[in-house]
């Protein structure tokens, strides 16, 4: 019998939220060392998982385990992992590790339910990722929610109670729906088989209830991504949100709707994807929509940290904007589809390390300034220049420049969609020189150019050397990433190019 | 003969065991007047805990083996009985550490609880309208004065009389809507009543045609809905409940909201399924219907209505109600796996309720002037950290989170109705229950995210710590690890 990796990911944080709670309260160095240390142990456990689909396949579900877990409604204890979640899932461990690194140093509030909450939060986000059965997809789906809110709600900005509830209640709102899907789901296939489902394609003739199924999913996806207009919850509880809650929310939980639609939604109802794309286009509109408007808002925020909140709204818009046109996509077109689908996948990535370094950055900012209003800042470059530095990699990257993460999946998301979607691929491109503008104008020129305020910010320190140890990873990942994309990529798509095949 | 009265006893083992309790727990107050209450609730759940024993060693009868009329002790009845002791053992717990639950003679209000378990096993046994009737006014009377208990307090007498004026007059509505059905069919027999609805069969005696039948049945039925509803606290017929809530002491608004609850679903899930045709015969989607929309109604109304309290209570009140439109679900799918999921669900809910009044009486119990506002609960997290988090899991659960008993439940209620073809009533509760987070969130927000108003931290007495420690593993451990056995219950009628 094979070492169950994926069941130990999944425990590792929790036994470190278990031996957090048993710490004495006022013990908070201990109480440090050990979240850090749990969450350190899960990012060595995620890269050797990661290193084992690699050797067995990235192409198919591996590593997977079994267990009946309440025989009555047939669920299962069933998780695996193939080259689309095995990258996920290190991302969260790494950016876990890193938030828990820096929260070591700047949190002082309650400590002790701070480390449980984001070691819970991590099994919750990890477990999603690995679940194949689609209750305990649920039920993972779920657990994140709980930490999230009261960390928002604890240890947020002024207006948390309204950003933690609004997050609460949408996010719910969502998945309720789509729990009431994953019933009638059941009632039609009598399995919660995640696998086995996209074999039988629920509701393959019964147009009505399919739609309903369809829905129920999408709107609890959409939520998460998020997708226009159900996005209104993200720039409010990213805000909001201290820190380490920003990075884990842009960085993880927005790829929990994206995976959602790529695991369950696009292989169990690609009927339901191409008639929303081609028939009635209202999926590609919405996506267009994220896009433009995402950016847009961007141009005219003053807040950064709202800024670069909205600006996860346009970036994952090409992430379902490549999904569209893969939906669209047939065996003729089936290069094209791959590309859109590479390129949406990439974005999962790239978007969660560029805009996870990037509330870092605006984090450590507000630390030392106390206010994130653009307008108050100017020649930091020089007062600044490791953070200057820094932010400018990811900024650019964010911007979608060649040699940086975030351009390969511009690149391949636009070459896909130009072939399958060309009218949306026009107008998307829009979102880029939007993206440009605001990102050269809002965050670079306004930060670190011009002259500095003397009289406020003469004593601004630049990075201490761990923050700096948290932010460097990132960067580090970024440009090897941009400059050498073809490992990571040919992960990607080996699991793909099987995603296809079902589809088609 | 006499072998038959033996059976018979035996039978009713857990009552008499519950009736020597009574007696032994009033005796030994009046001649002892025992200063420290801990005998009164040592004995109160000694007895419990034999007639719970007693329930499951002597398991009911063959069908027809019992020859007493109106009494048919069945799988359910044994179920509704362990949970009916389950959950009044709990209470009394909560009752031991308030004081005024205790003020005049613990013996008294122990004793109550344990007539009130009587009730509830014989509640759970009758399949006679009369029965049905008479049993649960008796509970009622039990629970008016429960609420009344604080002699001195204005408001728990207003909230009585209040109770009572409602229940008696529904009660009558209950009874003129039984007598109509008598009237129609000439028994009171619920087997005897469906073998009439079934089949459309006519007594010698009725003087109707057939055709006219269906306009004494269904106001006859909308009658005797009405009472069900009231004693549910179902909507339209809930209001005496959050005044109840506020004004009896918070044990017993503890014990109005589980108890009376258990009994009116244990009388109308009985009704219903053994009285009534079955949902596929000519007239089985009526009642079906109508029952489906008094779920709805109540759901709706629970939850708006809830929104804006800010009295624990009187949220909790309003909640509850919210909570019995999705019990009622588990009625109106007509089947064995219904009434499951509605036992396993009550049980979720029951745990929880009972809780958060535990936490509320650790929280306020014995502060002057009373008072229950959300704001007493204000930084609960840092005063009790464990009492805090004990709510969170009710609320929790009550939310219907995964991982607690309540998302089990409620997910097998929804299947439920997916299943039976009500996908709208679904819709309307996941709709209620996304409502419900706005409400629930308050207490929530209340003990994570406000300041407290003292920094001292809360003592709890040993009996609350044992109520809200149950409470917590009880809803996680099914939530987890949910009993294969329960699906193996058959509930047949």
């Amino acid at each position: 019998m094979q070492f169950p990796i994926l069941s130990a990911i999944l425990v590792t944080p929790l036994l470190g939220a278990l031996l957090v709670l048993v710490i004495p309260r006022e013990d908070v160095r201990t109480i440090r060392r050990v979240g850090v240390a749990f969450a350190v142990f899960s990012l060595v456990l995620a890269t050797l998982l990661w290193i084992r689909v690699e050797q067995l396949g990235a192409g198919s579900l591996q590593l997977t385990e079994r267990y009946s877990w309440i025989p009555a409604f047939d669920i299962w204890y069933s998780v695996g992992a193939d080259g689309l979640s095995a990258p996920l899932i290190w991302l969260t461990a790494l950016l876990m590790t890193l938030a828990l690194f820096y929260s070591a140093h700047t949190v002082e509030e309650r400590v002790k339910e701070y480390y449980l909450l984001f070691l819970l939060l991590e099994t919750g986000l990890i477990g999603v990722f690995v679940a194949l059965d689609l209750v305990l997809f649920y039920v993972f789906w779920e657990i994140g929610l709980v930490p999230m809110f009261l960390i928002i709600g604890i240890w947020g900005g002024k207006r948390r109670d309204y950003a933690a509830i609004k997050f609460f209640i949408y996010t719910l709102a969502g998945s309720v729906f789509a729990l009431l899907a994953i019933l009638a789901i059941y009632f039609n296939t009598g399995t919660f088989d995640i696998v086995e489902l996209a074999r039988l394609r629920p509701f393959a003739r019964d147009l009505r209830w399919a739609n309903l199924a369809f829905w129920g999913l999408w709107l609890a996806f959409a939520i998460k991504v998020p997708i226009f207009p159900l996005h209104t919850w993200l720039p409010d509880a990213h805000t909001e949100a201290p820190t380490a809650g920003s990075v884990m929310l842009a960085g993880v939980l927005l790829k929990l709707g994206a995976y959602g639609m790529l695991r369950i939604g696009l292989p169990l109802f690609p009927q339901m994807f191409r008639y929303y794309v081609v028939d009635v286009p209202i999926l590609p509109v919405l996506a267009l929509f994220s896009i433009v408007y995402g950016a847009l808002v961007c141009l005219a925020q003053w807040d950064l940290k709202r800024l670069i909140a909205y600006s996860s709204v346009a970036h994952m818009g090409y992430f379902t904007l490549g999904l569209c046109a893969t939906a669209v996509g047939g065996t003729a077109t089936q290069a094209a589809a791959a590309s859109a689908l590479n390129g949406a996948v990439w974005q999962l990535f790239s978007h969660g390390i560029v805009t996870g370094g990037m509330f870092f950055l605006v984090g450590m900012l507000y630390e030392r300034s106390h206010t994130r209003d653009l307008r108050a800042f100017g020649g930091l470059a020089g007062q600044m220049p490791v953070y200057y530095g820094l932010m400018l990699v990811l900024a650019l990257a964010s911007l979608g420049l060649p040699g940086l993460a975030g351009f390969w999946s511009e690149f391949f998301v636009f070459r896909g969609t130009a072939q399958l979607l060309p009218l949306a691929a026009y107008i998307g491109v829009l979102g880029i020189v939007f993206t440009a503008a605001y990102i050269l104008w809002k965050v670079v020129q306004h930060l670190f150019l011009g002259s500095l305020d003397t009289t406020r910010w003469a004593h601004l320190p630049d990075l201490t050397w761990w923050e700096q140890l948290t932010v460097a990873p990132l960067v580090v990942l970024t440009v090897v990433l941009g400059l050498y994309p073809a490992p990571l990529l040919a992960t990607f798509d080996a699991a793909v190019q099987t995603l296809l095949r079902t589809l088609f | 003969m006499l072998l038959d009265s033996a059976l018979t006893l035996r039978t009713f083992a857990s009552e008499l065991v519950l009736l020597c309790t009574i007696l032994l727990l009033l005796t030994g107050d009046l001649i002892f007047h025992p200063r420290d209450g801990r005998y009164c609730l040592g004995i109160t759940l000694g007895g419990l805990l034999l007639a719970a024993v007693a329930a499951l060693v002597f398991p009911p009868l063959e069908p027809g083996a019992l020859l007493l009329a109106g009494l048919t002790p069945d799988t359910f009845t044994v179920v509704v009985k362990l949970l009916g002791f389950f959950f009044i053992a709990l209470v009394a717990l909560l009752a031991e550490s308030e004081d005024c639950c205790r003020s005049q003679s613990t013996a008294l209000y122990g004793a109550l609880l344990l007539v009130a378990a009587l009730v509830l096993s014989i509640l759970g046994a009758a399949s006679d309208l009369v029965l049905i009737l008479l049993a649960l006014d008796f509970l009622g009377v039990i629970a008016y004065i429960m609420t009344a208990y604080e002699r001195v307090n204005p408001l728990a007498s207003e909230a009585a009389l209040k109770y009572f004026l409602y229940s008696a007059t529904l009660s009558a509505v209950m009874l003129f809507g039984f007598s109509w059905l008598y009237g129609a069919t000439g028994t009171t027999d619920l087997a005897g009543l469906h073998a009439f609805l079934d089949r459309g069969l006519t007594s010698s005696a009725l003087p109707l045609h057939v055709a006219e039948l269906e306009y004494v049945i269904l106001p006859a039925l909308i009658m005797a809905g009405a009472g069900f509803a009231m004693k549910l606290a179902a909507a339209p017929f809930h209001q005496w409940a959050p005044d109840a809530y506020q004004g009896a002491p918070t044990a017993s608004a503890a014990f109005i909201a589980v108890i009376p609850k258990l009994a009116g679903l244990a009388t109308l899930v009985r009704f219903t399924l053994t009285a009534l045709p079955v949902a596929t015969s000519a007239h089985g989607g009526d009642w079906q219907a109508l029952l489906a929309a008094l779920a709805s109604i109540t759901m709706i109304v629970g939850s708006l209505g809830a929104l804006w309290q800010t009295d624990l209570k009187r949220l909790l009140a309003y909640s509850g109600v919210a909570q019995v439109g999705y019990l009622l679900i588990g009625v109106v799918v007509q089947s064995s796996t219904g009434v499951a999921a509605l036992l396993f669900y009550l049980v979720a809910y029951g745990v929880a309720s009972l809780g958060i009044f535990a936490a509320i009486i650790a929280v306020t119990g014995n502060s002057t002037p009373l008072s229950t506002k959300i704001s007493a609960f204000a930084g609960l997290h840092q005063r009790a950290p464990w009492v805090a988090f004990s709510v969170l899991v009710s609320l929790l659960t009550l939310i219907g989170m995964p991982l607690t008993a309540g998302f089990l439940g409620k997910f097998w209620l929804f299947a439920g109705a997916l299943e039976a073809g009500f996908p709208w009533l679904t819709v309307i509760a996941v709709l209620s229950n996304v409502v419900s987070i706005a409400y629930y969130w308050k207490i929530i927000h209340a003990m994570y995210f406000q300041q407290a108003h003292s920094d001292e931290p809360l003592r709890i007495s040993p009996w609350l710590a044992a109520a809200l420690g149950i409470s917590v593993a009880l809803v996680l451990l099914l939530g987890v690890f949910p009993p294969s056995g329960l699906w193996t219950l058959d509930f047949r009628f």
